[in-house]
């Protein structure tokens, strides 16, 4: 990984504006890595009959995804610790990225992992190492393929006009 | 705990998501030739497909013109936006025009789009002769525009 060049002047105002809104790309790939991991233990136990662990621990990354969502990718747990401990070994990144879609897949990870909780808690146990494994999947793509899911899901929200026109 | 599913589950995931991304990789981004849309008794004209895309006539290229099609919550679309301005720009005759979908479901409707970035090459005319589903492969791009300008790239 070079560094990148910043001795383009007329490139500066550009990354002085993408400082002041953007965030470090690797950021959200590393919450992936983790949220699949901890996703991935959940289907484990969920499928291997450990129903109660598989909840709790579900229940637990439900509420991450919330916090995600609504306070944002910059304010997510696993996204402090990469600023706090990761990003000052690393070089800067090549270039800042908008923090709304990594924001707007916490939120479809809220919405899929929060179903199996709730309908864990009615009794259907599969539901939650199924939800779990959905869930994963996406994060798993997102981490080591940065795979977007906004790129993807999005658009077809705004197509079937789930998301309204402002 | 029945250790034998859960191994098989710890085992079948990775695999499987790996294999989805995988897939995905191969596929993604690739310039394919476009089937002919619009109404077959008229001719393409750019000023045709400004309406339909909503936008003005005169940002279309002389020779050949890349829209790319983004939203708001497409982390892909920036860089892609400065990847296929770049490469127009070595082409006399070729603009890059960039399409927000967030407000406009009736436009991604009109071209069936179902990610982004999703970009199509136009002609002179205006006809789409290609499409781009995810970030684009520069190559591929360079090779379908020096087809479309008669190879009037200028070297760098």
């Amino acid at each position: 990984m070079s560094r990148p060049e910043a001795t383009d002047a007329s490139e500066a105002p550009d990354t002085a504006r993408a400082a002041s809104t953007g965030i470090d790309p690797r950021g959200p790939r590393f919450t992936a890595a983790i949220t699949a991991a901890l996703l991935l233990v959940v289907a484990v136990l969920g499928f291997g009959g450990a129903d109660l662990a598989a909840w709790l621990l579900l229940t637990a990354l439900a509420a991450l995804f919330a916090w995600g969502a609504v306070a944002g990718v910059r304010r997510h747990p696993f996204g402090l610790l990469f600023k706090r401990f990761v990003r000052p070994r690393l070089a800067p990144p090549a270039e800042l990225e908008d923090p709304r879609p990594p924001t707007f897949a916490q939120g479809v990870g809220f919405a899929v992992t929060i179903a199996g909780v709730l309908l864990g808690a009615f009794g259907v146990e599969l539901a939650v190492p199924v939800a779990a494994s959905l869930a994963f999947v996406a994060a798993f793509l997102n981490a080591v393929f940065a795979y977007c899911l906004g790129c993807q899901l999005y658009l077809l929200l705004v197509r079937a006009r789930v998301i309204p026109r402002t | 705990m029945d250790w034998s599913t859960a191994l098989i589950a710890a085992l079948a995931l990775p695999a499987a998501a790996a294999a989805v991304g995988l897939v995905w990789r191969a596929r993604t981004g690739r310039v394919r030739p476009a089937r002919p849309a619009g109404r077959a008794d008229e001719q393409p004209t750019t000023a045709a497909a400004g309406r339909d895309l909503g936008v003005d006539a005169d940002v279309f290229g002389a020779s050949a013109t890349l829209v790319q099609f983004s939203t708001a919550y497409c982390s892909r679309c920036p860089a892609t936006a400065r990847e296929l301005a770049s490469i127009a720009d070595d082409y006399a005759g070729v603009r890059h025009v960039e399409v927000d979908l967030t407000h406009r479901p009736d436009v991604a409707d009109r071209f069936r789009v179902l990610q982004t970035p999703t970009t199509l090459i136009l002609d002179a005319h205006g006809a789409t002769t290609a499409r781009i589903a995810g970030v684009p492969r520069p190559n591929e791009v360079r090779d379908r525009l020096d087809h479309l300008t008669g190879r009037s790239r200028v070297p760098s």
